[in-house]
């Protein structure tokens, strides 16, 4: 028996090696794209973010969110009114404004406290970095309120003074992408082997279809944890990009999100009889996800009418949590609602294949 | 041919054995039309049987329920006594299957490939005899879309034998094949059965039957309309020779069948297939009546008859639409 999975697994991941077209979607896309983006817009310099924060509610509590504020390395903290700190943004002379709201410090004791954040969106790559403080800021301050309450205390490493240039950006961006190529492919390959007939041979064997199938997805699972190790190993050899997160918790991001994807191929495969066809899916659904999901720019500055289509996608939820790991050092907190959200994903996907999956 | 005819009647006539396929009664249905009907048979031990037939008479489906591959609608098949209805893994694993055309993953070697199918079952024949034993040694390292025809069907020969099988399944092993291919795989064959495999093939060549099957069923419209050795099926025809020929319009069935020794008159336009128990006298009256009728006889052939001649007789149609 184990004989026997050892060498399914093997051959699953031999076959994945061997077919080129997946690799250079996958890897190769990745690393050319980085490549390219990392060079033309390399170098940077180390900018602060700067923050204005409007204080509207004057209690011990505001004051001590605003000293912590201070305090960190990243930021370059203004105080003004509102009308003058969002003209200050306006004139681009803030890349973000945060309004601690009247009542703040009572909401905050009843848990239901709201920070309002404004950014300057001219900039993807300054958006991007201010949005991830920023929200290191708030998360930090969350975590604080539900689990202890007391005085606010912020937690430094995630806002550790951190130049975001554009390769820290993309870098998270083309493994979510490798991850989407690598994973949402297995859908042609189920209905290629039922179209070239492979799973008829295969069922005159006394193997199981799902033994199949699991030594396909483990394979799967396992090309993408190598394809990122070495997509990851590139970006950090050239271009000294720096991983903050906790590895086994990008390793878990990396797994829910290829799950994420394979199950999606899987419900494509489930209504699809030809390759063909099930090529067109693929490119008509891993287009606008690679493009809208983030994984190029930053889409949080995207026209609202989009809003909802890119909020749905899995890639999006993908793309934030592996930048929230990689660059923002996050912990669970952070990406805790984007990871359930692929897993939802993962639950309509797996109904789906429930519904219409055949094998033969 | 002649020869060949009778060393099967030898070995089907030699003493009893022990029936390893019995299939009883299989139905199978797809949108409302039925297409095995009510299909039994059974095979003994080291026998080579043969399901014949046109294309969509039903064979392929009808194999496909005894492999466990579908499921039939009612009947079932027992193989070395167990059900594959309710053993299917059991009798997974001492079967061997050739399918139509047997797709395999373009991405591994003939080694890895037969490697690959060796860890399904609990013991495996060693994978370079069996490459050796097709003759595909030298392709061990070649993946299955660079083998021409005849190499493709011999490398689905060699995994469908890769757990030694008891029974082996050969859905059309030749179709599509050179005549020397057809050939080497026949060779392969018939080793097998000295082996002592129990072997099930389908094919639409009459001569491929004739040569390699102990026994014959003919299938038509998913149901089995005869079942005999070759030389069985053939005797059917009561005719001792077939003549073939080209008349022209102006002759009528009716005349050449009151002629002398007929069993049997087939004709499609100007063709004639004239099965008679008196080939002499018969082929006189023939050219007589043409004769007198000044009606031009040509394409004259006079032959033994053949399964091809038992086919057309039981069917009216052709095997084959090119035939």
């Amino acid at each position: 028996m184990i004989k026997r999975s050892l060498v399914l697994l093997r051959t699953n991941f031999i076959m994945l090696t061997r077919q080129r077209g997946l690799i250079i979607s996958s890897l190769g896309l990745a690393v050319i794209s980085m490549l390219v983006f990392g060079f033309l817009f390399g170098g940077s310099d180390s900018v602060k973010t700067r923050l204005g924060v409007v204080d509207q509610d004057h209690t011990s509590i505001s004051t001590q969110v605003i000293s912590q504020l201070q305090r960190s390395d990243a930021l370059q903290v203004f105080t003004g009114s509102n009308s003058e700190e969002q003209q200050a943004l306006k004139n681009g002379q803030r890349d973000a404004v945060v309004v601690i709201p009247a009542g703040f410090s009572q909401q905050l004791v009843q848990g239901n406290a709201r920070l309002q954040v404004s950014y300057d969106q001219s900039n993807p790559v300054t958006a991007a970095s201010t949005q991830l403080t920023v929200k290191a800021i708030v998360d930090g301050i969350n975590s604080k309120i539900t689990h202890q309450p007391g005085p606010v205390t912020l937690v430094q490493q995630a806002v550790a003074a951190k130049n975001l240039r554009e390769i820290d950006f993309i870098t998270p961006g083309m493994l979510g992408m490798l991850l989407m190529w690598a994973n949402l492919a297995v859908g042609i390959q189920l209905v290629n082997w039922r179209e070239l007939g492979i799973t008829k041979r295969l069922a005159a064997t006394p193997l199981k279809p799902l033994s199949m199938i699991s030594a396909q997805v483990v394979a799967r699972l396992a090309l993408s944890l190598v394809q990122g190790a070495l997509l990851l190993g590139l970006a950090i050899w050239i271009f000294n990009v720096h991983i903050y997160g906790n590895i086994g918790l990008l390793a878990l991001v990396v797994i829910v999100g290829a799950l994420t994807l394979l199950a999606l191929g899987f419900a494509i495969a489930s209504f699809v009889r030809k390759t063909e066809a099930a090529n067109s899916i693929l490119l008509l659904v891993s287009f606008p996800m690679m493009f809208l999901g983030g994984s190029y720019f930053n889409v949080n500055g995207a026209p609202s009418f989009l809003q909802p289509l890119i909020h749905v996608m899995p890639l999006y939820y993908l793309n934030e949590a592996l930048r929230q790991v990689i660059y923002n050092g996050a912990g669970w907190n952070a990406i805790q609602t984007g990871v359930l959200i692929m897993l939802g994903w993962i639950v309509a996907a797996m109904l789906v294949v429930w519904r219409g999956f055949k094998w033969l | 041919m002649i020869s060949q005819e009778q060393s099967q009647g030898q070995s089907t006539t030699a003493g009893e054995r022990t029936v390893m396929v019995d299939v009883r009664g299989l139905v199978k249905s797809y949108h409302h039309k039925t297409v095995v009907n009510n299909v039994s048979f059974s095979v003994n031990q080291a026998e080579i049987f043969g399901l014949l037939g046109p294309n969509g008479a039903g064979k392929t489906t009808t194999l496909e329920m005894i492999e466990g591959i579908r499921k039939p609608d009612a009947g079932t098949a027992l193989l070395a006594g167990l059900d594959v209805r309710r053993q299917r893994s059991a009798v997974q694993r001492i079967i061997g299957v050739q399918l139509q055309a047997t797709a395999l993953f373009p991405e591994l070697t003939l080694l890895e490939t037969l490697e690959f199918f060796a860890a399904l079952y609990p013991r495996a024949l060693d994978k370079r005899k069996l490459l050796s034993d097709v003759a595909l040694e030298e392709k061990a390292r070649a993946h299955p879309q660079d083998l021409s025809g005849g190499q493709r069907q011999r490398l689905a020969l060699a995994i469908a034998l890769v757990n030694d099988p008891q029974v082996l399944f050969l859905d059309e092993p030749t179709a599509g094949l050179d005549p020397q291919s057809r050939h080497m795989l026949w060779d392969i064959v018939m080793r097998l059965r000295e082996q002592g495999k129990t072997i099930i093939l389908t094919t639409h060549f009459m001569d491929e039957a004739h040569l390699l099957c102990d026994r014959i069923a003919i299938l038509d419209g998913g149901q089995i309309i005869a079942q005999d050795t070759s030389a069985g099926l053939i005797g059917r025809l009561g005719a001792q020779a077939t003549i073939d020929c080209r008349l022209d319009g102006r002759a009528r069935q009716a005349d050449i069948e009151a002629l002398e020794g007929i069993t049997g008159v087939l004709h499609t336009n100007e063709r004639y297939l004239i099965y008679t128990q008196t080939m002499q006298p018969t082929l006189a009256a023939l050219l007589a009546y043409a004769t007198t009728m000044s009606i031009p006889l040509t394409d004259l052939q006079v032959r033994a008859p053949t399964l091809e001649d038992v086919f057309l007789e039981l069917t009216g149609r052709a095997l084959r639409s090119d035939a």
